[in-house]
């Protein structure tokens, strides 16, 4: 730690562009902060350096010639260290198993307080207050290891299609790292390191996503169902992935209803496109039919782009294309850690993790829950949520 | 108002006092390395964010901001450093960030010139304590006078030890990204020299030009008249080579007309072998070894390679992304390198007041879980990714590495 007078001295140099003090002048005023040389020699290789400690370090590694000196201090030293570590550790897993304690009271207590109740108009008032909402929203969830682990995944899915609908957030990305939902394969996570060295794997793993996709609008459709009643007052849904067809009715511009354009991620959409697109530019440009000058930033952007608007516009429905970078990133679960979602699209992207308060604690925050949602939202339009409506 | 400016000024003034302050360097002295007993990040990065507004909330000029926020960079490498994190990685300056006021920009460049070249005078020292400093970014956009002292300091610390500091100069990543790209294609599209190639053939113990030849033979034997009627290149082309050549080069130059490329099968038969299209001479050239691998195959590429060709390559994955000032995005810096188990932390404190105090629990919150998933590795939300082990023994050599405090 640098004293209060020598950082006024620092300070007043930097004002004059470094014309104040010499070279010298400067090493004068480091030294004490150094480490003894003496100290450093038989951690670095001594040959480089012995002719510079004769140079620079004289007075002080000259008094001191031994090598090792003081073994005890040195180990007493390690001892209080290792004590100290022990002690703040254990200090601060008292900090944090209270503040979980708090935020989870806090938490039922904004889930009793914020419910959906399925009613639209309640969810419609929840985001009335807000400045702005986001445009595209991307969720990342996980896939947890119970039985009934996909299950409860596409419920998880179709409560957030419901919200986004009801709080006329237009588009939702939803990532899911192993592919999405393995449906002949329960436990997806437990087999997933067993896939990953074969990249081809993965894009089996995506072929199962495309069998999934009629059955998650299914579901989804039923649980629009419960939240609006009966279809004419449904919001039109199109669920699609990158590379297969969209699935769902066309929005009918003319009603009043919203519509919800639902997109499904998986970790082959990350990097393994942007692997992809290297392959299918290092070929063209193998057969002369590029030249590797021609790679901007705005054409990978328009080929990445390309991928997650391209199913919208072959089907002819894209009036208003799927917007490639989400607002909003919501990572339920207990801290923010991006698992493998696209990186191309997430730069300008705010990110929220509904776990975040609680110093990367397990088995809190990953429950996909309205009042995280929520908080989520708030956030995003930088207010404050409040006890009581 | 006036009453907290006293209080503040007071509590300055006791924290400048000398016992107070030998008590505090002792103290994070001993925080830090206890946090040196645990599990450390590898790699950290830093967004500093948040010099302009603290100082505008301070009233100072935006310049005296950035000066202040080189201290706390200071403070904060020097806690990063002696805690065991082996790379630093900052964003100085986006390339973007030339779109601001040229005042600053201009201020900006400055510093980081001042800096650099002081760094130079003090090569010595350097030497022994410094880290290694790489600048990553597009560098061609940096006016000369900055080039030459990046050029510099760069060179200068080339050889230092296992500590990087690396500086994103003029940087965004979606262009870290296309660059990786481009040379990832560049590097692919250039042929492959024989010397490297040499144990192709070995593996394909079959000559694909024999087999062609072979087939060539049999159907002219059934169908000659016809076959000559078809191509008649070819058999121009027979005059100035022999005929197992042409019939080679038809077929390359076939291939290139079925890719659509712009050459003309003519062109390229004309040319075959000459010093007109280099690339393509070297590859008809190559051609008579085989067909296809004369460039490596792009099925090859993976994410490996590409991570290789980012700016980034050689050093430890990203375990942590810090950013400061409130701000929770990640603005185009370390899109690649941050997405698969870095921890992102956002904190809610301008980068200029950014000390150990804020550090402090974001480090213990890593190492507790750390910690934890390697306790109980099968839990959620684990980190697949490998822990750092290093440390053990050359622990020794750190604690007698740090400054003698008790020596006083």
């Amino acid at each position: 730690m640098v004293s209060q007078t020598d950082r006024e001295i620092l300070r007043a140099e930097i004002r004059s562009r470094g014309d104040k003090l010499n070279a010298a002048d400067r090493e004068n005023l480091l030294k004490p902060y150094l480490p003894d040389p003496a100290d450093l020699a038989p951690a670095n290789s001594t040959s480089s350096t012995s002719p510079r400690r004769s140079r620079a370090g004289t007075s002080s590694s000259q008094r001191r010639q031994k090598p090792r000196r003081k073994p005890i201090r040195t180990f007493l030293k390690s001892q209080l260290y290792r004590l100290t570590y022990a002690i703040t550790h254990i200090f601060f897993g008292i900090v944090v198993r209270l503040l979980q304690a708090y935020h989870a009271v806090v938490d039922r207590i904004f889930a009793i307080v914020y419910h959906h109740h399925r009613t639209p108009e309640l969810i419609r008032k929840d985001v009335r207050g807000l400045k702005r909402l986001p445009e595209h929203l991307s969720v990342i969830l996980t896939l947890h290891k119970e039985d009934d682990a996909l299950a409860a995944l596409m419920d998880e899915v179709a409560e957030l299609a419901a919200w986004s609908a009801c709080a006329g957030i237009p588009q939702l990305s939803v990532y899911e790292k192993s592919g999405k939902d393995s449906c002949f394969n329960q436990h997806g996570r437990s087999t997933w390191p067993n896939m990953k060295p074969q990249a081809n794997s993965l894009a089996s793993a995506l072929g199962v996503l495309k069998s999934c996709i009629p059955a998650l609008h299914q579901i989804i459709s039923t649980k629009l169902a419960s939240y609006f009643g009966t279809p004419s007052q449904q919001p039109s849904l199109q669920l699609f992935a990158p590379h297969h067809p969209i699935h769902g009715t066309a929005p009918n511009h003319k009603s009043e209803t919203p519509s919800l354009t639902l997109l499904l991620l998986s970790s082959t959409d990350g990097r393994e496109t942007i692997v992809d697109l290297t392959k299918t530019l290092a070929e063209m440009s193998q057969n002369g039919k590029l030249s590797p000058e021609d790679i901007t930033p705005e054409l990978v952007d328009a080929e990445i782009s390309e991928i997650t608007t391209q199913p919208l516009r072959a089907s002819g429905r894209g009036v208003s294309p799927l917007k490639p970078e989400p607002d909003l990133l919501l990572v339920f679960g207990p801290f923010l850690k991006l698992d493998g979602y696209p990186p191309w699209q997430i730069r300008l992207t705010e990110m929220y993790c509904t776990g975040d308060r609680n110093h990367g604690m397990t088995g809190y925050g990953e429950a996909v829950e309205y009042q995280g949602f929520m908080r989520g939202l708030w956030h995003y339009a930088g207010a404050q949520m409040r006890f009581g409506r | 108002m006036a009453g907290s400016m006293h209080l503040s000024r007071l509590r300055r003034w006791f924290l400048a006092s000398p016992p107070i302050e030998f008590a505090i360097s002792n103290l994070k002295e001993l925080l830090v390395g206890a946090l040196r007993q645990g599990p450390i990040p590898q790699h950290v990065a830093f967004v500093m964010d948040g010099n302009r507004r603290f100082a505008r909330s301070h009233g100072i000029e935006t310049v005296e901001g950035h000066n202040l926020g080189f201290e706390a960079l200071a403070r904060i490498l020097e806690v990063c450093y002696k805690s065991g994190v082996k790379v630093v990685t900052i964003y100085a300056f986006s390339i973007e960030n030339f779109k601001r006021s040229k005042f600053e920009v201009d201020a900006l460049m400055d510093m980081a010139k001042v800096k650099l070249s002081q760094m130079a005078q003090h090569g010595d020292l350097l030497d022994r304590y410094g880290a290694k400093v790489r600048v990553l970014g597009r560098l061609d956009l940096l006016k000369p006078d900055v080039l030459a002292a990046v050029n510099k300091a760069v060179d200068l610390t080339s050889r230092n030890g296992d500590r990087v500091l690396n500086i994103c100069f003029p940087y965004t990543s979606r262009d870290e990204m296309t660059t990786a790209i481009r040379d990832t294609v560049e590097d692919y599209s250039t042929p492959l020299r024989p010397a490297l190639f040499a144990n192709g053939p070995a593996r394909t113990p079959f000559s694909e030009s024999h087999i062609a030849h072979n087939i060539r033979a049999q159907t002219l034997g059934s169908s000659r008249p016809q076959d000559t009627h078809s191509d008649s290149e070819s058999t121009s082309a027979e005059s100035s080579a022999q005929e197992d050549d042409a019939v080679l080069r038809n077929d390359h130059a076939s291939r290139v007309y079925e890719s659509g490329s712009s050459f003309s099968s003519s062109t390229t038969l004309h040319l075959g072998g000459q010093d007109g299209h280099h690339s393509k001479a070297a590859a008809s050239g190559n051609t008579s070894d085989g067909d296809s691998p004369m460039y490596m195959s792009p099925e090859t590429i993976s994410r490996q390679i590409l991570t290789d060709h980012m700016l980034t390559k050689g050093t430890p994955p990203l375990d942590m992304l810090v950013r400061t000032s409130g701000v929770e995005r990640l603005s185009d810096f370390m899109l690649w390198q941050c997405h698969e188990n870095t921890e992102i932390v956002f904190l809610d404190v301008l980068w200029p007041e950014f000390d150990l105090w804020h550090f402090l629990p974001v480090l213990l919150g890593w190492q507790r879980r750390i910690s934890k998933s390697r306790q109980n590795p099968n839990a959620e939300g684990n980190f697949a990714g490998d822990t750092p082990e290093t440390s053990e023994e050359d622990a020794d050599n750190m604690v007698l590495r740090q400054t003698k405090v008790k020596a006083i």
